[in-house]
């Protein structure tokens, strides 16, 4: 099972940002649920190489609902 | 899901056998969390790290202060207190449950010393993978200080 492994910055709030591991792969314009937060993706790009089935990605978000 | 197959698609364990994995899951103990409940302060010494199996947590610098700030989110399959288990330094920071439930799987430096002792494979493996997490937290710190 293929885990992908996502640093996301949220731009335009004050949310930290955090990582997290999805089951999914994340595409520009879904909606991801991290936490207790709503995210936009409006930018994701590979940050290093993949290894085995696991991937490792960067995506900037927007803020949709902050739980 | 039971316990292996979870920490089986964790990155730290990534390459071990399932036996590997079944001696990961014997000094393992399952902590639950409600939202807010405190799970590591900053300045501690730090005689565990942990996998977030279920939720998450926020990472707080500087908790005790009026200058504190969240530095970090961190969700299941991320792992928490591990530069203790390496340079045997203080918590660098606090780290509090934002989920409810958040579970964590905590492990006791000393067992898993243990266990790298006794099966150098296993210690290579998880330290190698222990060293591309932290690679993985700075590269997303460097990110986040450039946005």
């Amino acid at each position: 099972m293929a885990v992908y492994k996502v640093s996301y910055v949220v731009t335009g709030s004050s949310h930290p940002g955090g990582i997290v591991n999805l089951d999914d792969l994340p595409e520009v314009g879904e909606i991801i649920e991290v936490g207790n937060s709503e995210l936009k993706v409006i930018e994701i790009f590979e940050l290093i190489p993949p290894r085995g089935d696991f991937y490792y990605l960067h995506a900037t978000c927007e803020l949709v609902e902050d739980g | 899901m039971n316990l292996l197959e979870l920490i089986r698609n964790v990155e730290i364990f990534r390459g071990l056998t399932d036996d590997e994995l079944n001696e990961i899951v014997a000094i393992s103990q399952s902590k639950q969390m409600k939202a807010g409940e405190s799970l590591v302060e900053e300045g501690d010494i730090g005689e565990e790290f942990f996998l977030i199996t279920e939720g998450s947590v926020e990472v707080i610098v500087g908790a005790t202060l009026p200058t504190s700030r969240t530095v970090l989110h961190l969700g299941e399959g991320q792992l928490i207190g591990e530069m203790a288990l390496i340079d045997l330094g203080r918590r660098s920071a606090s780290v509090r449950a934002i989920a409810d439930p958040t579970v964590v799987q905590v492990i006791h430096n000393k067992d898993f010393l243990d266990l790298c002792e006794r099966n150098a494979r296993v210690g290579f493996v998880v330290m190698r993978n222990m060293a591309a997490d932290l690679s993985f937290k700075l590269r997303h710190l460097n990110l986040i200080s450039g946005n």
